[in-house]
């Protein structure tokens, strides 16, 4: 058992004092004196949460209507900025018609919707809190969203044996990040609730640096040159769940998908 | 999943050497093995431990046996033929393919995809789908009571056990060779892929690998089938108030030596264990103990004073085994069955309609 009380304050008070002594040791450009470590990397146990629109759409966007108006304001889409580099995504000519499809059907038609895995990188800004389980070797992350989880292989790299939605998950340490190499991906999961997609094309390097004690900087290289011109980059902090005794609950979203996916084919079928 | 299912001699032989380690417990260790130590000071439990090496093993033990917990060698030779057998049915090679899902969740017809439907019916999956694993010489998962058997439900779990069967068995529903398919709701969980539930980590039909994961404060327990993580707290924390359930319930944990005791309430009571609907008395406590580098000893003791009448407890014995690979079961994304149960008894109604 472990005095995790007096360890946060520890930790508390060391991130103070960088704070105070040098803000760009904060930034995540390496010291001798950074916070908790474990084996000797940063440690980035905890849980952690996007407090961000990026799940309703990657670009920057004006609140407007949800997808059905029988939720009234509960469906409804709030306004946000931007998460990619740059501000747009680089699709390639003729890529912008599917988009458009997906986001008019997307009440019907967004995996999310149909509580389908989320992918890489969206597993990461659902409006899910999702906990990172760091061991010392591989690292675990768990979803609360459809109970989806991925294992970061640490050790020597391993191709992708298939396509998967979560993919195959590639580990190192680049100094203060993590780099995860995402291949073998499905391509199924969509970007985002606005129809944004790509193909089973797709590649994805995801970079998590702390930059404080309860601050991840999360980034996503996202190549697919099937869909996009060049690769394109998303960026957001990840926020740790602070609160007492925080913890993942099980969102296991398949029996609210039933009616959705299987109501036509039911004897009285969901009108 | 995995695909290895040689019942190699030398396997089955390597199972009976492992059980007869076990059975003589901690004392059995190697004198030159210390247990390891995770970083930060905890035991390390951590691996693959897939429950995989118990093909043939039931639940129950069969009521001949009393109170003899293994096979005699006549009964194990009967038990390797037997899984020989099977192997030889699931490798059997069929033509069909799994049709793919279409875009958006909708499922291609058999007009869509002709080749892979026979007589404009969907081709079900061929049988090396199932992974049987390694025959055992264990004569039932439960060890307690001493007879192997589940104890009998207390009269007002039988009485209502037994209403519930009626109710169903009374109510009128358009019948296919796998019973009820009006709705998704006369499938149980596993099979419209929400849970396995609280037992996901014994052993099923395929995807059996289980992996323990630990980090300061926290072990997690991921299950294969689908794709479900345990996440079993070791600060000190209550779970939440009863009214909070769930399909895998919360589990808190502590150290008893080197013995990860695991706690498990505020279940939602819908998926059944041993056969039972149990209450919201329900608590599950487990006990995992390494007793050799690559043995795992798993106990779990379930009690609920309003189901059965007494507790009762499941062992299991765990190899760790580095190579098993856990695939992502993305269960639910293209679950056919429930497509096909639900598509075929409305062709059926229609058929029924149209003769008369």
């Amino acid at each position: 058992m472990h005095n995790r009380l007096g360890g946060r304050i520890v930790s508390l008070a060391m991130w103070s004092l960088l704070l105070v002594l040098s803000p760009t040791l904060v930034a995540g450009q390496g010291s001798n004196t950074t916070p908790p470590r474990l084996n000797g990397n940063p440690d980035l146990n905890g849980i952690w949460q996007a407090v961000n629109t990026a799940n309703w759409n990657l670009e920057a966007h004006s609140a407007s209507h949800g997808a059905v108006w029988q939720s009234g304001a509960l469906g409804a889409i709030p306004a946000g900025d931007s998460v990619v580099e740059g501000g747009r995504i680089p699709y390639r000519d003729g890529t912008a018609a599917r988009r458009a499809d997906n986001f008019n059907n997307r009440a019907a038609e967004d995996p999310e919707a149909l509580c389908y895995l989320p992918g890489v990188p969206r597993a990461t800004y659902v409006p899910y809190p999702f906990q990172i389980v760091q061991s010392g070797g591989d690292i675990l992350m768990v979803y609360e969203y459809a109970s989806a989880n991925r294992l970061v292989n640490m050790g020597e790299a391993r191709s992708a044996g298939s396509d998967t939605w979560m993919g195959t998950n590639n580990g190192r340490w680049d100094g203060e990040t993590l780099v995860i190499d995402v291949t073998g991906l499905n391509g199924l999961a969509w970007l985002d609730r606005a129809g944004n997609y790509a193909s089973d094309q797709l590649h994805v390097v995801e970079r998590f640096t702390r930059v404080g004690p309860d601050h991840i900087r999360y980034e996503a290289t996202i190549e697919d040159p099937t869909v996009f011109t060049r690769p394109w980059t998303i960026s957001m902090p990840l926020y740790r769940r602070v609160e007492a005794n925080a913890q993942l609950h099980d969102f296991k979203c398949v029996e609210f998908s039933e009616d959705l996916i299987y109501g036509q084919y039911l004897k009285e079928p969901v009108q | 999943m995995s695909y290895r299912r040689i019942v190699s001699v030398v396997m089955t032989m390597a199972a009976i050497a492992l059980l007869s380690f076990v059975g003589v417990g901690s004392a059995g260790q190697a004198d030159d093995w210390t247990h390891p130590v995770t970083p930060w000071g905890d035991p390390d439990i951590q691996g693959l431990w897939p429950a995989d090496k118990l093909n043939g093993v039931p639940l129950q033990r069969p009521q001949d046996f009393g109170e003899r917990d293994t096979l005699s060698d006549d009964e194990f030779e009967e038990r390797l033929v037997y899984a020989e057998r099977q192997l030889e049915i699931d490798s059997a090679e069929l033509a069909s393919r799994r049709p793919l899902i279409g875009r958006g969740g909708r499922f291609l017809e058999c007009d869509d995809d002709p080749a892979r439907c026979r007589d404009g019916v969907r081709i079900g999956p061929p049988n090396y789908w199932d992974e049987r694993g390694v025959p055992n010489r264990l004569a039932s998962l439960v060890v307690d009571p001493p007879d192997g058997r589940i104890p009998p439900l207390t009269p007002e779990a039988r009485q209502a056990a037994d209403e519930r069967n009626a109710a169903r068995r009374a109510r009128p529903c358009t019948g296919t060779e796998i019973g009820c398919a009006d709705s998704y709701e006369d499938f149980n969980l596993w099979n419209r892929c929400i849970s396995r539930g609280v037992t996901s980590l014994w052993p099923g039909g395929y995807n059996k690998g289980n992996q323990i994961i630990q980090a300061p404060g926290v072990v997690a327990i991921r299950n294969e089938m689908i794709h479900e993580t345990r996440l079993v707290w070791l600060d000190g924390r209550e779970p939440p108030p009863p009214n909070v359930v769930s399909y895998m319930g919360y589990s808190v944990g502590h150290w008893e030596g080197n013995t990860l005791v695991v706690e498990t309430t505020n279940l939602n009571g819908i998926a059944t264990i041993g056969g039972a609907q149990h209450s919201d008395q329900f608590v599950m406590v487990e006990r995992f103990s390494r007793v050799a580098e690559e043995m795992l000893h798993y106990e779990a003791t379930m009690t609920d004073p309003l189901t059965w009448t007494a507790p009762w407890t499941v062992a299991l014995p765990l190899e760790l085994d580095p190579s098993y690979d856990i695939y992502e079961y993305a269960c639910h994304e293209a679950n056919y069955f429930l497509y096909d149960a639900l598509t075929g008894a409305r062709t059926l109604e229609a058929r029924d309609a149209t003769a008369q």
